[in-house]
């Protein structure tokens, strides 16, 4: 890093959603641990959250590629 | 960064992957089927069901001892355990001697009403699903390897985070160019599935590592604070005749008021001394359930001896078993834990495919594609 706003902007568009995603899972597995119940329904949704990002990435790619093949298929 | 500390982790990263890889696939493999083995051992049968007794009150821990006594004659008890998840049954740990080795522990469960034998405990394909995960069969150095090559887990997704910066930033987050070779396609899924578990795969391999410590942290315990507890019975001989467990209970109780009696451990085993019981004692809350407190009784007379916390490294060990199985948050946690475990599979065997891909290409006379997609130094 070299403090330019420009790089700075850079690094958190890069670092932002992983940060989040790592801060979620630490809250998760902490909440489960420390709150019982409670903790488990927060440990539900914030840890599987990186599990839910690749599926979500996972669907979009595969609706783009049917996408895709049904413009191609239709252009002909 | 600059080509050269780009190179620099990028050689951390790719070597310490790949002393890791074949082990750390074995862990991934063998931890999958464990973090169900509840679940597997009772559809295989391997699970002891406690009998219904509505309302019934629970057998003394003295009848629960004779029960276990009388279902291996000749041998002796080392511990009695008490899972807060399992009220209906208590666990016995009978050995040929107090201090037996721990591969000749015969572990049965009894039924805490009518201390019924229900069955044996830890056998089946589980087991040795266990022993692979933990030691590779090796004992103590397979768990000591196992926790090194945790270490290198640990270097590989630092570096790995290192080396996302010059890979990604030119692409918007969760980018998979499809339109680009399949080698690249991989490496974009290996860099996202990576970045969006890393926590999740620090803190089990870190806690994995602390877990393979274990031994060694519990003969610290024994050396140092189990030692001052005990100093004032030194040449003391063992006990001749145990005092009764029901008076060991409630004396353990008494001296840890609002505290249960997780397990005990007899005079002579590894977790207390010659001449004393060891009652650990858990608390009722998710937290205090996990940070057991020793109480040292006499093992004669059942007085209480000493009672002290665990000092903050076995705390840590303690803490870190939960956060290492993923069984402490009900059964969705554990279908996530295993979405996670495949996903680090799926990281480890890109990360081998990456390697080995970018190795043919650099092959003489090949066109070295990987170097033209090289992160652009500044």
């Amino acid at each position: 890093m070299h403090g330019s706003p420009d790089r700075s902007r850079l690094w958190i568009r890069v670092f932002a959603a992983p940060i989040v995603l790592a801060v979620s899972t630490l809250t998760g597995l902490l909440a489960a641990l420390l709150w019982e119940t409670a903790g488990q329904y927060v440990a539900w949704v914030t840890v599987g959250a990186p599990v839910l990002v690749i599926a979500w990435v996972w669907v979009r790619r595969r609706s783009d590629k049917i996408g895709r093949f049904s413009r191609a298929r239709a252009g002909k | 960064m600059k080509a050269r500390t780009v190179r620099l982790w990028s050689l951390v990263h790719t070597w310490t992957s790949l002393i890791s890889t074949v082990f750390l696939l074995l862990l991934c493999l063998t931890g999958l089927p464990l973090i169900f083995h509840h679940e597997i051992d009772e559809l295989l049968g391997y699970a002891p069901q406690p009998e219904a007794h509505a309302g019934a009150a629970r057998a003394t821990s003295q009848a629960v001892a004779d029960a276990a006594l009388a279902a291996d004659p000749g041998h002796v008890l080392q511990y009695i355990s008490w899972d807060k998840d399992e009220p209906g049954i208590v666990t016995a740990f009978t050995n040929s001697a107090v201090d037996g080795l721990p591969d000749n522990t015969t572990v049965r469960a009894f039924d805490a009403v009518s201390t019924k034998l229900l069955g044996p405990v830890g056998v089946g394909p589980m087991l040795i699903m266990l022993k692979l995960h933990t030691d590779m069969f090796a004992g103590q150095p397979g768990k000591l390897f196992l926790g090194g090559m945790g270490l290198l887990f640990a270097v590989a997704i630092v570096s790995g985070v290192v080396l996302y910066w010059p890979f990604t930033r030119r692409l918007r987050f969760a980018t998979i160019r499809d339109s680009a070779a399949r080698r690249v396609r991989w490496l974009d899924w290996h860099n996202l599935i990576g970045v969006v578990t890393v926590a999740w795969a620090l803190v089990v391999g870190l806690t994995g590592v602390v877990n393979t410590w274990a031994e060694l942290m519990l003969n610290q315990w024994k050396a140092t604070e189990l030692a001052s507890m005990v100093a004032p019975y030194a040449g003391k001989p063992p006990p001749v005749h145990l005092a009764s467990l029901d008076d060991v209970v409630a004396r353990a109780r008494q001296a840890a008021p609002g505290m249960e009696v997780a397990f005990i451990a007899f005079p002579g085993t590894p977790f207390t001394s010659s001449h004393h019981f060891a009652a650990f004692m858990r608390g009722d809350t998710a937290l205090t359930a996990r940070l057991l407190k020793p109480v040292l009784l006499d093992g004669e007379t059942g007085q209480v001896a000493d009672a002290r916390a665990l000092p903050l490294y076995l705390q840590a060990l303690l803490i870190s078993q939960p956060l290492h199985f993923g069984d402490y948050g009900g059964m969705p946690l554990k279908v996530i834990w295993a979405a996670l475990d495949l996903l680090t599979i799926v990281v480890i065997g890109s990360g081998l495919y990456l390697w080995l891909a970018r190795r043919r290409k650099r092959a003489p006379g090949r066109t070295n594609a990987f170097a033209r997609r090289a992160p652009v130094p500044s």
